[in-house]
């Protein structure tokens, strides 16, 4: 019995379960008799509140790997699992729920839905889960990205960096286990970027979220645990998962 | 690892989906900025719908009132109507079964004052008895219908009074005697004859008829009693018309009830109603393609944030609810609004035509028949909005990544699914209407031909402008015209809504100008212009030199016998089977034994006016057998010349026998000839010819017709024949067909307003489709006068694209009218002369001018707008 306490208390932590796992991934578009393979042989998991940044040239891949990840489009060959949840296995609206439940997004463009107030914005990932009673939970949100008072203000009415901390305000407002971030600093001058990306990683850490992030910017790479280099649509070079 | 269960796409999957909080909570916040232009969409729908339900709440109410006042619409029980006098005995053995007997004595007649020169064609009913028994007959002054039975004098209507130039209380001669003038007729004397109409009528006394000395000379006379049936309730009515119906049988006599003028009623209304139905189901349709067009534009502007709410979770069946909502909305608004204006329209319609009804009509329509005709457009134009949220499952969650994705897959088995649903919808909504389930299907077929033939007009204009566009040719027209093809174009959309309305109303007024040449008397010298009827044989010398001493000659002269068929085939008429009645017709139709299709009734029953000639008159062709016969069979057939649709009707061939009732005698004729007749020419044209030598003895009168020089009036005419035969009518044809064409046109005036209706459901489409595209004006201006373009340059290349889009759609609406009046000038109106210029000039010029002026209206605002703010909001 003591021999096999002793044997537990020297054990390795056990390794959690990624929150996403990627296995032999690969992609292709048939146009007439030509295929064009912009993904393939990817391999990857990504562990709960773990930072990784996907980088490369543009034309990699990066972007068509995130959009797989997430559930938003369908593999050639090879699996996704996300949250447990073998993609594959899952209708489109089996997926969008998954979404909806465990999937934050983060978009270069910030889209926002331009009919919706910021609020309004902000408030949709709730409803769509059925909470009713989300509205001061979304309002905290927006303080807390520094709009509390620009919530009645549509889109249109404000400038990129505020657009931008509304996504952010919408992502985090259901937690997510993962957030998926394409190019968020694309469209923001170096000052926004830089309170933005502060607000990114402190949002990530408070909730736990594991956090991908496509990017051209080195800096924003530097500040993620782990880094995959992309090119050609394979994995170059990958630093390893900063968790184990 | 155990794999977690699946997650659940919620609750709120396919139908539940439209009941989600959420779903209309996102409706309206994605609504709330598109509001004008969802109300112009809504006013659209209203209007298609509120054509469809007022049309269909008329026809209802007023088939309503001729139910509930067919007694009043006959004036008596039963009608019994004779070409010849009726037998007084059978009349009076009646008398137990009634409580009352009237009488009426009808003909045509000359009536002019006694002094002065003026004279007009009338029918003349001269009536005896309480006529009619449940209605009352306004008369000015009042009361005197009551004692028209008391005291010698007339009755007219008060437009015959400004006619002739006379007063009540003037004299009028009528035949051999002067007759005063007590008042005028306002309404209510029900109609006996199918002519009421045609010329002003003129009520007297019976008592004052043999006086007049017309009653024995005319030719055509309808004796007519009235009966009022002593039965307690209706099914004591029913049985005792049923017992008078087979005293009758065989008498030539024909027997109208309160039920059989309702039907004939009915069905000239549900004629009427149904071609007015066309312009309404098409207005409806523009409301549905209006629905169509708006969901499609918005839902193509939503594709962006559709893709957002795919990736933060939201399943299809939401995302499609959301936009089904709105349909719902705009669909259900245009319906209930539309239901409100059809309402009133119905309510006016009936108020300001309550003096021209024959009968009282309801102001406000049946529920029922308000709510059918509601959901039915309801549902037309939802199915019209489904059709542009199939895009939504189109939708990738990707967009929001990727604005270069590759287009999603069509369903086209959705797609044609959808588009039988559609059919069927408008085949279900053309039913409403009153059709026979074949004559919806082929009215839906043949709107949705005009449509598909519109849409392919549309895109074979727009691949030819992208043909012809060469770059030698100037910037800004090349700009303004690439417009029309490039992605995002609204020119489908346009030349469906205007070219619709293009379409239809130079249709109508092609349709109106065919039917009106043909009642215009041609110039050739040979066709006559007036006809003297009723000409004695001892008066055809006198008529002669009166019309000689007008310095005229007539053109033709020809004697006239009457008769009736007797047998067909050895077959006696009182012996062929009645055959059940066509489309709820009164005119039934009876079968000889044997016979694979029905015969009309009035072809077995009606009185024929023959003649006998042995010469084929220019407007004759012989199809069969020959004519004039070589000689008289001394012992056999006489041989006799019919007319090709007698001898359809009757299926008679050569050689065939029938057996006349030649006025009492029976004739036993054999079919020698057959022969077209053009009875478009206004010339004495016969069904029936009998050759010379045969009916000379027999009762006869003669017709005489001719031919006014240009400007020459009948009056003067007509007067003296007034004076030296009165029992001769001159009818003018030219006034009579002034008459009818006026008809006509007032008829046409409500085709045209329907037309109208379709071209107003349109009006707001077009307004829609100039709207969508002003947004992607407005971004184009902002670039192009970023890039240095003036503010006058902007405007030309506009100027361009509209007045281009508003040609394409006039091009596209002519085209295909001048392709239905093709088919209506070869098939229904055969006639050669080329379409007018005028209306052509117009369908080309004026959908341009509109859509010139409707489109710099909507884009006065484009070059005003900062180039960075709109920029920036394109963003």
């Amino acid at each position: 019995m003591h021999q096999i306490v002793a044997m537990a208390e020297h054990a390795p932590a056990p390794r959690p379960s990624p929150v996403l796992q990627v296995s032999d991934l690969a992609k292709s578009y048939t146009d007439g008799a030509r295929t064009l393979t912009v993904l393939s042989q990817v391999e990857l998991s990504v562990f709960p509140g773990e930072t990784c940044a996907i980088t490369g040239p543009s034309g990699s891949g990066k972007t068509t790997l995130l959009g797989l990840c997430a559930g938003l489009d369908e593999p050639s060959a090879g699996s996704v699992t996300l949250d447990g949840h073998p993609l594959e296995s899952l209708s489109q609206n089996q997926r969008a729920a998954l979404r909806g439940r465990s999937v934050g997004f983060v978009f270069q463009n910030f889209q926002l839905i331009p009919t919706l107030t910021a609020l309004e914005n902000v408030l949709v990932p709730l409803e769509l889960q059925g909470q009713t009673d989300g509205r001061s939970d979304a309002q905290t949100l927006l303080d807390k990205v520094g709009l509390g008072g620009r919530g009645s203000h549509y889109p249109h009415q404000l400038s990129g960096g505020e657009q931008q901390r509304v996504a952010l305000a919408r992502a985090f407002v259901r937690p997510p286990k993962i957030l998926f971030a394409d190019e968020p600093t694309g469209n923001l001058d170096a000052e926004t970027s830089e309170r933005l990306v502060d607000m990114l990683f402190a949002l990530n850490r408070e909730n736990g979220t594991a956090l991908v992030l496509v990017t051209h910017d080195p800096s924003l790479a530097a500040r993620a645990g782990r880094i995959i280099r992309m090119h050609s649509g394979r994995i170059v070079s990958d630093t390893g998962s900063s968790l184990v | 690892m155990n794999t977690p269960t699946p997650p659940s796409p919620g609750k709120h999957s396919g139908v539940g989906a439209f009941f989600c909080r959420w779903t209309w909570a996102m409706a309206w916040r994605d609504a709330r900025s598109q509001h004008k232009r969802f109300a112009l969409y809504t006013l659209s729908v209203a209007i298609g719908i509120g054509a469809l339900v007022a049309i269909h709440c008329l026809k209802a109410s007023v088939h309503s009132a001729i139910g509930a006042q067919s007694k009043l619409l006959l004036g008596a029980d039963l009608m019994l109507s004779s070409r010849r006098p009726l037998d007084e005995e059978t009349i009076r053995s009646l008398a137990p079964k009634t409580r009352a007997i009237a009488a009426e004595t009808a003909f045509s007649s000359m009536i002019g004052p006694v002094t002065g020169t003026r004279t007009r064609l009338v029918q003349v009913r001269a009536i005896r008895g309480g006529f009619p028994f449940r209605a009352s007959v306004e008369t000015v002054p009042p009361g005197l219908w009551s004692r028209l039975d008391e005291q010698p004098g007339m009755l007219v209507e008060a437009a015959l009074l400004a006619d002739l130039g006379v007063q009540v209380g003037d004299r009028l001669k009528l035949g051999a005697i002067e007759l005063p003038v007590l008042g005028t007729v306002l309404k209510g004397v029900p109609r006996s004859s199918r002519f009421s109409g045609l010329t002003p009528e003129v009520f007297m006394r019976e008592a004052d008829l043999a006086a007049t000395g017309l009653q024995g000379a005319r030719s055509l006379v309808f004796y007519h009693r009235f009966l009022e049936l002593n039965a307690r309730n209706e099914a004591a009515r029913l049985e005792i018309t049923e017992e008078i119906r087979k005293r009758f049988a065989g008498n030539a006599v024909q027997i109208q009830t309160p039920e059989s003028r309702r039907e004939t009623l009915a069905e000239g209304l549900d004629k009427a109603a149904e071609f007015l139905g066309i312009c309404a189901l098409s207005a409806l349709m523009l409301g549905g393609i209006g629905v169509a067009g708006a969901m499609h534009t918005h839902i193509r502007s939503r594709i962006q944030s559709l893709a957002i709410l795919l990736c933060l979770g939201c399943s299809t069946p939401l995302a499609f609810g959301i936009y089904g909502i709105q349909t719902l909305v705009l669909a259900g608004t245009g319906a209930l609004l539309g239901a409100l204006g059809g309402v009133l329209t119905h309510a006016l319609l009936v108020t300001l035509l309550a003096h021209q009804l024959p009968l009282s009509v309801a102001a406000l329509p049946e529920a029922g028949v308000v709510f059918g005709a509601m959901t039915g457009g309801f549902l037309l134009c939802c199915g019209f909005g489904i059709l542009p949220l199939l895009r939504i499952s189109q939708c990738s969650p990707l967009a929001t990544l990727s604005e270069r994705l590759p287009e999603g897959r069509r369903s086209y088995t959705a797609t044609g699914i959808l588009a039988l649903s559609l059919f069927a919808l408008v085949w279900l909504v053309a039913s409403l209407n009153g059709s026979r389930p074949t004559r919806a299907l082929a009215l839906s077929g043949g709107i949705s031909l005009v449509f598909g033939c519109l849409a392919i007009t549309a895109l074979s204009l727009m691949r030819g402008a992208r043909l012809v566009l060469r770059p030698a040719w100037p910037y800004l027209f090349r700009q303004g015209v690439s417009n029309l093809f490039r992605p995002h174009n609204q020119t489908l959309l346009f030349v469906l809504s205007l070219g619709l309305g293009v379409f239809l109303l130079l249709t109508t007024w092609f349709s109106k100008s065919l039917l009106l040449q043909k009642l215009q008397i041609d110039d050739q010298s040979i066709t006559p212009s007036v006809i003297l009827m009723d000409v004695q044989p001892d008066q055809t010398d006198l008529v002669r030199s009166i019309v000689a001493a007008q310095g005229l000659r007539p053109l033709e002269e020809a004697p006239i016998v009457t008769m009736r068929i007797e047998s067909v085939r050895g077959v006696p008429v009182s012996a062929l089977e009645p055959a059940a009645e066509e489309g709820g017709s009164a005119q039934g139709a009876r079968v000889p034994r044997g016979s694979p299709k029905s015969i009309p009734r009035w072809v077995l029953e009606r009185e024929y006016r023959s003649t006998y000639r042995n010469t084929v008159h220019t407007t004759e062709t012989v199809l069969a057998g020959s004519w004039p016969p070589p000689a008289l069979p001394t012992d056999g057939p006489i041989p006799i010349s019919v007319e090709e649709r007698f001898s359809q009707d009757l299926r008679l061939g050569v050689g065939d026998e029938l057996v006349f009732d030649v006025q009492g005698i029976p004739m036993r004729c054999a079919v020698s000839c057959i022969r077209r007749v053009d009875w478009r020419k206004l010339n004495l044209n016969f069904i029936i010819v009998f050759p010379a030598g045969v009916l000379e003895q027999a009762p006869h009168s003669h017709l005489v017709s001719l031919r006014l020089p240009e400007g020459k009036t009948s009056g003067e005419l007509q007067r003296s024949l007034l004076e030296a035969a009165p029992n001769v009518s001159a009818v003018d044809l030219s006034s009579l067909l002034a008459t009818v064409s006026d008809v006509l046109q007032k008829a046409a005036r409500v085709v045209e307003l329907m037309a109208g209706f379709t071209l107003a459901a349109g009006l707001p489409i077009l307004l829609g489709a100039l709207w969508n595209g002003r947004d992607q004006r407005v971004r184009e201006s902002a670039l192009l006068r970023t890039l240095g373009a003036s503010e006058k340059q902007i405007r030309a290349i506009l100027v361009y694209e509209y007045a281009t889009l508003g040609l394409i759609a006039g091009i596209a609406g002519t085209v295909l009218a001048l392709g239905a009046r093709f088919a209506l000038a070869q098939w229904v109106f055969h006639s050669t002369q080329a379409p007018e210029f005028a209306p052509l000039v117009y369908s080309l010029t004026l959908p341009t001018l509109a859509a010139l002026l409707a489109g710099l209206a909507l884009s006065r605002g484009v070059c005003r707008q900062s180039p960075l703010l709109v920029l920036r909001q394109g963003r």
